[in-house]
C-alpha cells in the first residue's frame, strides 16, 4: 500500500544518501564530539521527520522493494560496527589507569549508547510496530542493548566489577567516593539483565558478598580485642553504613544479603566470646548498670536467628545469682545470731527491689521480650523457692503483706499501699507452694480482721482482688467469703442492738457470726461463762435462730474481745482483753484468792490454756492480777489474786495474750492437697479412661497450680483412689490405670 | 510541561506546505508527533514547533485533524471484532461512522496516513470501514467494489476454491 504518486527508492540509495549521511553519521559525530547529556535535541523535527519518512518509504514499499529486513540488519551492524570500533578501543585504553578512571570512561560510552540507541529506535520505529513483531525479533532497544551485552560488557564487566569492589573498600575506610558514578555504572549492571536481575546478581553482587565477607572478617579479628561495647558500637555503625550504602548506589534487594554477611561475620561468630568477656560482657553490663550498652548488645544479637538465647540464659543466671545472694545474706544474718522469726522484711524487701530492678531492665532494655520475661521469671521461681532458716518464703511474704495491711505495721500511704501489694503480688506468683501462702495468709487475714486491726478494708479487698487475678476465684473464695461475713456482721450488728435494747443487762454485747469454712479453725474451750454472758448469748441466739431456722451457731470464745472496767485501790481502768481474760478477772472480783487448780476448776478450763491465760494476766508488762510466788512462769501450786497495787500512767490498756492456735495449720494444707490431688486424677482419668502411670503423673502435674507435689505423694492418693474403687490398675499392665465409672 | 503543553500550539505542515496550527494535545494523538515533543523539553516555549509531515496531503491532513479533535471530545469505542455488522453505524458511534462515510481513495489515504502518523484509534477506525465493505461478499462483488481485475485462470481459480472450501461451508 505504497504511495503510489511517490517513486520507488532503492535500498542503497535510501541508505547511503539519507540514513547513513544524515543520522547515523551525525549521531556518531556528536557523540565523539562529546556532548553534555540534557543538550538540546540532536535532531530537530524537521531532520527526524525526513529520516522517519524514508524509513517509513522503504519499510512500506511493496516487494521486491520493501527492504524492512535490510534495514533492520543494518540497524543492529550500526551499532555493533560504532561499539567495535569507537568504545571497545577506549575503554581497553582505560583499563589499568585506575578504577575510577575505567568507570567514568565506561559511565560515558554506557550514556552514549543509551542515547544511540534511543534516536535510532526513533528513526526504524516502523519496525517495531510491523516487521519485529510479526517475526517475533527482539525490539530495536533489546537488539541494541544485547549488543552493548555481547561486545562491552561481558568483556569489561570483571574490571569494572573489581573497580566497584575497590571503591566501596575505600569508602569503608571513610573515603568520599564518586556515588554517583557507582550508581550509574550499577544501573547498567542491571539492565543488563534484560529485564531480570541476574546480570546485576551474577556479575556484581555475588563477588560483592564475598568481597564483603573478607573485609569484615578481617575487622572482626581486629575489634575483638576492644571491650565489647566498644566492639558493639563498631557493629553497630557498620551495619548502619552498609545499609545506607545499599540506599545510595547498590540494588535494593541487595541489603538483606549484605547485612546478612556482615551479621554473621561480625555478630554471629563471636557472639559467645563477646558476651561471655569477664570485664565488659553482658554479666559485667548487668553487674554495672549500662542500660544503654545492654540496648545495643539486645538490638544487635536479636538480628541474629536464636541470637538473643545466649544472652538471655545469661541474664537468668545473673539474676538468679543476685537473688541468691540476697537468700545467702538472710543466712547470714540467721547465723550471725539473728532470731528466726516469720518476719523478716529486709529479705522480701530485697527480693521485690530486685525484682523491680530487672524487670525494669526488662522492660526497657530488651523491649519485653518474651525470652527475657522468661528469664526473669526462671530465674525469680529458683530463687524464691529456696527456703532458708526456719520459716518458708511463703511465709515470710505473707507476713509480709500482714505488715503492710495491720494498723502499726509499715508506715505507707494510700498509693504506695497498692504499689507495694502490686510487687508483693509479682513475687508471690513465682512460688511454687501459692497454697501454702493461702492458708497463712488467710490465718493472719483472719486475725486483722477480728482483731480489728485492719488498717484499711479498701486495702485488703484490692490484695485479695490482686491474688484473684493471679491464680483465680477458687484460690481467693475463702478469703473472701471472710470479708463478707464481716460485712453481712456491720449490717446484722445494728439490727440486733435494736433487740438487745429491751434486754436487761449491763453487758454492752456483740456478736459477729463467721461462716464455717471460710475461716480458720479455732480451739474453742468451753469455758464457764458469766451468768450476764450467758444471758447476752441466749438472747442473740433466740435472735439468729429466727432469723435463720437452719443454721447452727457454735461459739469461739477464744476469738472473743472484751472491754472491762478494773478498779484498783482508787484507780480504775478500762482494760481492753479477750473473753476468755474477762472471765478469769471476773472471778477475781471482791478479793477473791484462787489456786491454780481452783481457777482451773471454776473456768472449766484445761491446764493448756489457763497457762497462757494466767501467764497474760500476772507476767506481762500489765501485771493486773499477782501471782505468789511471784516468777515468770505458771506453777499448778501458784496461787492468783486481783492486783490492788497496779497502777499505770494509761488509763486504757490492752492486755495481750499469746494465741492459742499456731499461726497456721501445716496438716490442713496437706489435706487440702490430698484433696485436689484427687481430684485432678478423677478429672483426668474421666476424660482419659485409660492412662500410663507417667502419662497421668505429668497431666497431674500440669493441672495443679497452687503447688508441685511430690510423685511419691500423688502415687498414693492413687492407690487411695484404687481402694475407693474409682480406679483400677490394668489387668495386664501394672503401670496402666484404668477409670472405674 | 504538563500545563504548558496543555496550552502548546503546535504546527503540523502538509506535503504541500500548508500551515494547520493545533493544540499539542490533538496532534500528540499521533505517536510520531508526540516521540517529537519528547525530547524538545528545552526548545523556546514560545515559538511554535513547525513539525513536516511529507506523506499527507492537506486534504487528508485536514480529516485527521478533524478525527483527532472529535476523538479528545468523544472517545471512540473500541470496534469488536470480528465485526458484528456490515453497517458501520452498529460498530461505532455514529459521528464516526458518518466520518468514515468517504469515497475510496481518501478512505485508503487516510488509512495510509493513520499508518504513517501512528494514530490507532484512526487506522483501526479505517481498516474496519474497508472490512465491513468486504464482509458477507462474493470474491465477484468484492472485486467489483474495489475495482480489482481477475488475474487468476480458471483453472487456477478452481484450485484456490477448491483449496478453501471449509470457508465457504463455515
Amino acid at each position: 500500500m505504497s504511495n503510489a504518486s511517490q517513486r520507488i527508492i532503492p535500498l542503497e540509495e535510501g541508505w547511503n544518501d539519507e540514513i547513513k549521511a544524515k543520522a547515523i553519521d551525525k549521531l556518531e559525530a556528536l557523540l565523539n564530539g562529546g556532548l553534555d547529556s540534557g543538550q538540546a535535541s540532536m535532531f530537530g523535527p524537521r531532520e527526524y521527520v525526513q529520516i522517519y519518512t524514508t524509513c517509513y518509504d522503504m519499510c512500506t514499499q511493496r516487494s521486491p522493494y520493501n527492504w524492512s529486513r535490510e534495514l533492520y540488519d543494518r540497524h543492529g551492524q550500526t551499532i555493533e560496527r560504532y561499539l567495535t570500533s569507537n568504545v571497545l578501543p577506549a575503554l581497553r585504553e582505560k583499563t589499568g589507569q585506575g578504577g575510577t578512571i575505567l568507570l567514568r570512561e565506561l559511565n560515558h560510552r554506557w550514556t552514549n549508547h543509551q542515547i544511540m540507541n534511543k534516536w535510532l529506535k526513533k528513526f526504524f520505529t516502523y519496525l517495531d510496530r510491523y516487521y519485529v513483531k510479526h517475526h517475533s525479533l527482539p525490539t530495536l532497544s533489546q537488539s541494541g542493548l544485547r549488543r552493548f551485552q555481547t561486545h562491552v560488557y561481558d568483556e569489561m564487566k570483571q574490571d569494572t566489577t573489581t573497580a566497584i569492589l575497590g571503591l566501596i573498600n575505600e569508602e569503608r575506610e571513610g573515603k568520599i567516593i564518586d556515588k554517583s558514578l557507582i550508581k550509574s555504572i550499577v544501573e547498567l549492571y542491571e539492565s543488563m539483565g534484560m529485564g531480570t536481575l541476574d546480570a546485576y546478581n551474577a556479575d556484581l553482587e555475588e563477588a560483592l558478598l564475598s568481597a564483603t565477607r573478607e573485609y569484615y572478617a578481617k575487622k572482626r579479628d581486629f575489634w575483638i580485642n576492644d571491650s565489647t561495647p566498644e566492639y558493639l558500637v563498631k557493629a553497630e555503625e557498620a551495619l548502619n553504613e552498609e545499609r545506607n550504602r545499599v540506599a545510595d548506589y547498590l540494588n535494593s534487594s541487595s541489603e538483606s544479603k549484605i547485612l546478612k554477611v556482615v551479621e554473621e561475620e561480625i555478630l554471629e561468630k563471636v557472639e559467645m566470646v563477646l558476651l561471655e568477656k569477664e570485664t565488659s560482657g553482658c554479666r559485667a553490663l548487668l553487674q554495672n548498670d549500662k542500660s544503654e550498652d545492654l540496648q545495643r548488645m539486645f538490638r544487635l544479637f536479636s538480628r541474629l536467628e536464636n541470637g538473643l538465647n545466649p544472652m538471655a540464659s545469661i541474664v537468668q543466671s545473673f539474676i538468679s545469682t543476685m537473688g541468691d545472694d540476697i537468700t545467702n545474706r538472710r543466712q547470714a544474718r540467721l547465723d550471725g545470731g539473728e532470731k528466726d522469726k516469720n518476719d523478716d522484711p529486709r529479705f522480701v524487701k530485697a527480693l521485690i527491689a530486685l525484682h523491680e530492678k530487672y524487670l525494669g531492665v526488662v522492660k526497657k532494655d530488651f523491649s519485653g521480650h518474651s525470652l527475657f520475661q522468661k528469664a526473669l521469671k526462671d530465674a525469680f521461681v529458683e530463687v524464691v523457692n529456696k527456703n532458708v532458716g526456719q520459716y518458708t518464703n511463703a511465709e515470710l511474704m505473707s507476713t509480709f503483706c500482714d505488715r503492710i495491711l495491720k494498723s502499726g505495721g509499715e508506715k505507707l500511704s494510700e498509693s504506695e499501699v497498692e504499689e507495694t501489694l502490686d510487687r508483693i503480688v509479682q513475687i508471690f506468683s513465682y512460688l511454687t507452694d501459692k497454697d501454702m501462702f493461702a492458708e497463712i495468709y488467710r490465718n493472719q487475714l483472719a486475725k486483722r480482721l477480728l482483731n480489728q486491726r485492719s488498717t484499711s478494708n479498701d486495702a485488703e479487698k484490692l490484695m485479695i482482688a490482686k491474688l484473684k487475678m493471679q491464680c483465680g476465684t477458687q484460690f481467693t473464695s475463702k478469703m473472701e467469703g471472710m470479708l463478707a461475713d464481716l460485712a453481712v456482721g456491720s449490717e446484722q450488728r445494728t439490727e440486733f442492738e435494736q433487740r438487745m435494747r429491751s434486754v436487761d443487762t449491763k453487758l454492752d454485747f456483740s456478736v459477729q457470726v463467721l461462716t464455717t469454712g471460710f475461716w480458720p479453725s479455732y480451739k474453742s474451750p468451753q469455758v464457764s461463762l458469766t451468768p450476764e454472758m450467758s444471758k447476752c448469748m441466749g438472747v442473740f441466739k433466740e435472735w439468729h435462730d429466727t432469723k435463720h431456722q437452719k443454721r447452727k451457731l457454735s461459739w469461739m470464745f477464744s476469738q472473743g474481745n472484751a472491754s472491762v472496767r478494773g478498779t484498783f485501790g482508787k484507780k480504775s481502768y478500762d482494760l481492753q482483753v479477750s473473753t476468755l481474760q474477762a472471765i478469769a478477772l471476773n472471778a477475781l472480783n471482791d478479793g477473791i484468792t484462787l489456786t491454780f487448780e481452783e481457777f482451773s476448776r471454776k473456768l472449766n478450763l484445761d491446764h493448756a490454756i489457763m497457762k497462757p491465760l494466767m501467764h497474760s494476766l500476772s507476767c506481762g508488762k500489765y501485771k493486773v492480777v499477782r501471782k505468789t510466788p511471784p516468777g515468770n512462769k505458771i506453777n499448778a501450786s501458784d496461787k492468783f489474786a486481783a492486783n490492788a497495787k497496779f497502777t499505770c500512767n494509761m488509763r486504757k490498756i490492752r492486755i495481750p495474750m499469746a494465741s492459742l492456735d499456731s499461726s497456721f495449720n501445716t496438716k490442713r494444707v496437706e489435706e487440702d492437697r490430698s484433696i485436689a490431688i484427687e481430684a485432678a486424677i478423677v478429672r483426668i482419668m474421666k476424660a482419659r479412661k485409660t492412662l500410663q502411670h507417667q502419662q497421668l503423673l505429668s497431666e497431674v502435674l500440669a493441672q495443679l497450680a497452687f503447688f508441685n507435689p511430690n510423685p511419691r505423694v500423688i502415687k498414693k492418693r492413687i492407690e487411695a483412689l484404687i481402694d475407693r474403687e474409682y480406679l483400677e490398675r490394668s489387668a495386664d499392665n501394672p503401670h496402666v490405670y484404668n477409670y472405674l465409672a | 510541561m504538563d500545563v504548558e503543553e496543555s496550552n502548546a500550539t503546535v504546527n503540523l505542515i502538509s506535503k504541500e506546505g500548508d500551515q494547520f496550527p493545533v493544540p499539542s494535545g490533538v496532534a500528540n494523538m499521533s505517536e510520531l508527533v508526540k516521540s517529537m515533543m519528547d525530547d524538545d523539553e528545552e526548545e523556546d516555549e514560545d515559538d511554535t514547533k513547525e513539525i513536516p509531515l511529507p506523506n499527507v496531503k492537506a486534504q487528508v491532513l485536514r480529516k485527521v485533524i478533524e478525527f483527532c479533535e472529535h476523538y479528545l471530545e468523544e472517545p471512540m469505542t473500541e470496534i469488536e471484532k470480528p465485526l458484528k455488522s456490515q453497517n458501520m453505524a452498529d460498530v461505532v458511534q455514529q459521528w464516526y461512522a458518518t466520518f468514515v462515510d468517504l469515497e475510496q481513495v481518501l478512505l485508503f489515504e487516510l488509512i495510509l496516513a493513520a499508518n504513517y502518523m501512528d494514530i490507532k484509534p484512526l487506522l483501526d477506525l479505517t481498516c474496519a470501514t474497508v472490512a465491513s465493505m468486504i464482509k458477507g461478499k462474493t470474491p465477484e462483488e468484492i472485486r467489483a467494489t474495489f475495482n480489482i481485475t481477475n488475474d487468476f485462470s480458471p483453472e487456477e481459480e478452481a484450485q484456490v476454491r477448491e483449496e478453501n472450501k471449509w470457508c465457504e461451508e463455515a
